[in-house]
This record gives structure tokens, C-alpha cells and sequence, in this order.
């Protein structure tokens, strides 16, 4: 009980902060809405997506909500060295709180924000786009894997690492491939042989896949396979954060 | 022996802290009794940081034991950390929040009874109340220091740890900040242990002091004894007719020295302030023009101690006014 208390109070802090951030809420609903508005409409027409089932459009925007999610997941370890640096960090320390509570505060108030945010961007997107609500259940589930795949990544990173530039700097290195492999902007199906090994060793991929599917009805890899890798690894890299954390912070 | 039933506040024995090869505490031995003001006092990376992050849990010690209220900081740090509050020496508030939010968030992590009340008490403590919901972020830097005492104090502590209180702040912050110090030690019982590299801050809060250097203590004992233990204050006396006036002065009780330097005495006296008038008496009949009274300061013990001047001062003293302005 006690556990759960720390665990809001730490996530309390983090939608306290987030309420002050208009400009970068701001940020995170209008960046995709162009993207996906110009970019959808403008390649709509010039590509076409094997199998059927969705336009460029439908895949594109939601293949933008996967990035969407993890890049504002990813800011988790961003907002972890930020309050070792502000000194904040062992503020908290101090207390008597488990180390676990504030490693899965700091991760479920990134995931709360990320759904809320996906889920204003989804009703936005019913309107211009052919995604509809086919399984929504479905695709919160691969948002949720998603969402603590990610944050805990840049948790684990942060625990590492001291400078938020070097912190950017690898985040994007190890992201950006990650995307561009995971049928977020093309399908896997068409992609060269070797590109198409990359993506199914991808977890990310998997991950794309199922929400897509709970959006428009299209997926490329078995669904079962989908939930089993990204569930999988959003616990398995949740757990390796909390005990990275707890090193970490022990001397 | 059996067990103490009433443990000191603070007990470390044998304490040492290597980094890699750098050795941060060699051998420390401390003991603050309940209740007392206690300053650990030093210069830039004597061990005073080390000591108190070893005593609020957040590093291990390599060597030697530390206990807070008997309970070993290693082995019991719930019930330690419980039980003491922590001012650090750089900012440790959220900035992006109101000064009511980060108290309110540390209260939640303390699992306080009556929050709102208990933070309003505190806000009001450090005359604070007014700011209550500013953003720290617009804070100057005393404001934050206040605030963070208050955060200290919040859940009630036993011990109060202070690193630097008053680093970087100016003269008119650093006394608000020992009058608000003080205010707190009149009101409740509170062990207060602060690190500082300001000696008239040692002189000014504490009961007692101990003297850091190279990682262990060098001397400790109250500001008054460390300096009586020089021998006292000096009394230079300037005289009409100086001839015979030594043997006159040495008779006075407490004079352990008197040399004559051309037409003046120089009387070393133990507990000076309360023996000048008798001193005066006994100069009189010699013809006084001039008087000057010199208590040693902590800065003579430290090198008396340490056999090295106190460099502490100065390169961390500027920038205070900056902060302070910066409302």
C-alpha cells in the first residue's frame, strides 16, 4: 500500500511539471498532425500498400503514433538525469522510499501521459484518416508494451549516463534505426531481404504491427507472436531499469 | 558493556572513505550528543560532504561504523533515513514547482497526517508564506535555502543535516538564515550537524565544533574552549610610564603571560572579556593611552591545529549577491 502511495506521489510530480509544459503539449499534438497531414496526403496518392486493406494514410498515421509514443517515452531518462543534475534526484533518496517506486512512478506517469496524448491524437486523426476503432483494446495493449519498452530503455540509459547531450545523442542513435526498421513510415513486406531481417529482429516491429491492427484491421506478422514479443519485452526491460536504478543510486 | 539506552545523536568510529584512489575520510571519529549544534568545520575537500552523505545514507562508508540514533547507517537505512532531514549544499527543489508542491510532494513521501497544515506551518517558519505558490524557479537564491530547511524540517526529523547552509549566499541572507536556525532551536528539540567552511558561521550557531582536516577530526570541543585552549585572549595596553607595570598585570587572576613591547604590555589572559576591568585597575596607576582587546579566532585554532592556514574562504565565498538578487 505504502508502495503504491510513493509511486503516485513520484507520478503526482510528473503531471504537476507536465501541466506547466503547454508549449511542449502543444508540440506533441501538432507536430504529428502536420506530418501526417502533409506527408499522408501528399504520398497517398504515389504509394500504395500491398495486400490492401489501408491507404498510405491509414498506415502512415498510425506508424507516426508508435513514434509519437516513444519519442515522449524516451524523455523518461531525459527527466531522470535532468533531476539528478537539479539535484532533485537525491532529494527523493533521502526519503524513505523504495527505489522501485520511484523507477515505476517515473515510468507509469511517462505511460499515462503518452496514452492520454495518443488517445486525443487517435480521435483527431478519425477524422481525416481511414483508421477507425477496429480493436482498440488491442492496440492499447501494444501501446502499453510499447510505452514501458521505451521508457524504461531511456532509463536504463540514463542510469548510465551523466550529460543530457550525450544522453540525446545515444537515444537517437539507438532509436532512429529502430524506426526506420519497424514498419512505422513502409510495410515490412516489401522491404529488401536484408532490411526485412533487420525488422523482424526488430522487437519494435512487433510491436507497430498489433497497434496497427487494433486501428485499421492490417497487420504483416502473426498478432499472437505481436502481443508475445512486446509484452514480453516491455517486463523484461521494466525489471532490468528498477535493478539498474537500484544500483545505481546505492553509493 | 551493556547497551547505551539513550544512543548520541551521532557516532561514527573509524570511518573511512576511499574514491578509487583518492582517500575522502580517513579514520573518523565523532560523537554529537542529543539536542547539540554541532559544526563540522573545514576547508574545501576536507571530508566534510563525505561525512554527511555517509550519515543520511546516500553513500557507503569503506571502512568503520556510523550510527544515527544507534541505528547503523549500512544496516537499518529505512530507520535511519526516517529519522533525519537533509539541507544540501547545491539546490535540491524541483524547480518547475511552487514552493506549496515540493513541500507538499515531500510531505506525501513522508506519509504525513494533516499535510496542508503541516506545510503551512513550515512556509510560515521561513516567511515563506506569501511565496507559497510561486515557482521555485523564481526564487532567489535565500528563498530556495529557506525553503529547503523547510523541506528538512517537514516530517519532523530528530537530526537536522546542514551542508553549507549558507554557500553562495550574502551577508544579509546568511544571517536570516542563522536567525531562522536558531528560531527552530528554541521552538523544538532538534540535533542540528552542519558542515561549513565559514568560521564565524561555526562560532555564530554552534555548540560545538570539530575541526576536519585530510579526512579526520583534528580538534573538538566548543568554539570557546578550542580558542581558551590557545591560551586565551590578548590585552595590549599602552602606558605612560610602563616601568614595573608587568609585574602589576601578572598578578591579576588568569594571566598566564605578559611581555613588554616598548611602552606597551601585552597581557595573555584566559576569559579575557570578563577580566579586562581588573586588568585596567591593576594598569591605572601606570597611565593607560590606549587599549586593545584580541580574541584568537577559530581561523588561529584551525592552524594551530591543522598546521596549514584555512584557504576555505574566499573561493567559493562570491556570486552570493547574484543569487540573491536574482528575484
Amino acid at each position: 500500500m505504502r508502495f503504491l502511495e510513493d509511486l503516485w506521489t513520484i507520478a503526482l510530480r510528473e503531471f504537476l511539471r507536465y501541466r506547466r509544459d503547454r508549449a511542449y503539449v502543444m508540440g506533441q499534438l501538432l507536430v504529428p498532425i502536420l506530418m501526417v497531414g502533409f506527408i499522408g496526403f501528399g504520398l497517398n496518392p504515389v504509394v500504395r500498400i500491398p495486400g490492401g486493406g489501408t491507404n498510405y494514410l491509414g498506415w502512415l498515421s498510425t506508424g507516426f503514433l508508435v513514434l509519437m509514443l516513444s519519442s515522449g517515452a524516451i524523455g523518461g531518462g531525459f527527466s531522470l538525469i535532468q533531476d539528478r543534475q537539479e539535484g532533485f534526484l537525491r532529494a527523493i533518496l533521502v526519503a524513505p522510499v523504495s527505489r522501485a517506486s520511484i523507477v515505476l512512478g517515473k515510468i507509469l506517469s511517462r505511460i499515462v501521459a503518452s496514452i492520454a496524448l495518443i488517445s486525443v491524437l487517435v480521435a483527431i486523426f478519425l477524422s481525416f484518416t481511414p483508421i477507425r476503432l477496429v480493436h482498440p483494446l488491442v492496440s492499447l495493449v501494444a501501446l502499453a508494451g510499447l510505452s514501458f519498452a521505451f521508457v524504461s530503455f531511456g532509463i536504463l540509459l540514463a542510469t548510465r549516463l551523466r550529460a543530457l547531450e550525450s544522453y540525446r545523442l545515444i537515444a537517437g542513435l539507438v532509436t532512429v534505426p529502430l524506426y526506420l526498421t519497424s514498419g512505422i513510415f513502409f510495410p515490412v513486406k516489401t522491404m529488401p531481404a536484408a532490411m526485412r531481417a533487420v525488422a523482424h529482429a526488430n522487437p519494435v516491429t512487433y510491436g507497430v504491427d498489433l497497434f496497427r491492427y487494433g486501428l485499421t484491421g492490417v497487420h504483416e506478422l502473426p498478432l499472437a507472436l505481436d502481443a508475445a514479443i512486446i509484452v514480453a519485452l516491455g517486463a523484461i526491460l521494466t525489471v532490468l531499469a528498477v535493478s539498474s536504478f537500484d544500483r545505481a543510486t546505492r553509493d | 558493556m551493556s547497551a547505551d539506552p539513550t544512543p548520541p545523536a551521532v557516532l561514527t568510529r573509524g570511518l573511512v572513505k576511499r574514491y578509487g584512489a583518492v582517500t575522502a575520510l580517513d579514520g573518523l571519529d565523532l560523537t554529537v550528543p542529543r539536542g547539540e549544534c554541532f559544526g563540522l568545520l573545514g576547508p574545501n575537500g576536507a571530508g566534510k560532504t563525505t561525512t554527511i552523505h555517509i550519515l543520511c545514507t546516500l553513500a557507503n562508508p569503506t571502512e568503520g561504523l556510523a550510527c544515527v540514533f544507534g541505528h547503523d547507517v549500512t544496516r537499518e537505512r529505512a530507520a535511519v533515513r526516517g529519522r533525519l532531514g537533509l539541507v544540501f549544499q547545491e539546490a535540491s527543489l524541483d524547480r518547475e514547482l511552487s514552493a506549496r508542491e515540493n513541500l507538499d510532494i515531500h510531505a506525501r513521501l513522508y506519509h504525513l497526517p494533516d499535510r496542508r497544515g503541516r506545510v503551512d506551518e513550515m512556509l510560515a517558519l521561513v516567511d515563506l508564506a506569501a511565496d507559497a505558490g510561486r515557482l521555485v524557479r523564481h526564487f532567489s537564491g535565500g528563498m530556495k535555502r529557506r525553503l529547503e530547511i523547510a523541506r528538512g524540517l517537514l516530517h519532523s526529523p530528530d537530526v537536522l543535516f546542514l551542508d553549507e547552509p549558507t554557500l553562495g549566499l550574502d551577508i544579509r541572507a546568511r544571517r536570516a538564515i542563522w536567525d531562522h536556525l536558531r528560531k527552530i532551536r528554541a521552538e523544538r528539540e532538534l540535533t542540528i550537524i552542519l558542515t561549513t567552511h565559514y568560521l564565524e558561521e561555526a562560532d555564530a550557531l554552534c555548540d560545538e565544533v570539530g575541526i576536519i582536516d585530510r579526512g579526520r577530526i583534528a580538534a573538538c570541543g566548543t568554539p570557546e574552549a578550542l580558542k581558551s585552549a590557545l591560551g586565551g585572549d590578548v590585552v595590549a595596553i599602552a602606558l605612560d610610564r610602563p616601568d614595573g607595570a608587568e609585574v602589576a598585570l601578572r598578578r591579576v587572576e588568569g594571566v598566564s603571560r605578559v611581555t613588554r613591547e616598548e611602552n606597551a604590555a601585552r597581557v595573555t589572559v584566559a576569559e579575557g572579556a570578563r577580566r579586562i576591568a581588573a586588568l585596567l585597575d591593576a594598569a591605572r596607576p601606570f597611565g593607560i593611552r590606549e587599549v586593545t582587546f584580541h580574541r584568537p579566532s577559530l581561523e588561529e585554532v584551525f592552524l594551530r591545529h591543522t598546521g596549514h592556514a584555512f584557504e576555505g574562504e574566499g573561493a567559493d565565498a562570491g556570486g552570493g549577491s547574484v543569487a540573491e538578487g536574482a528575484t
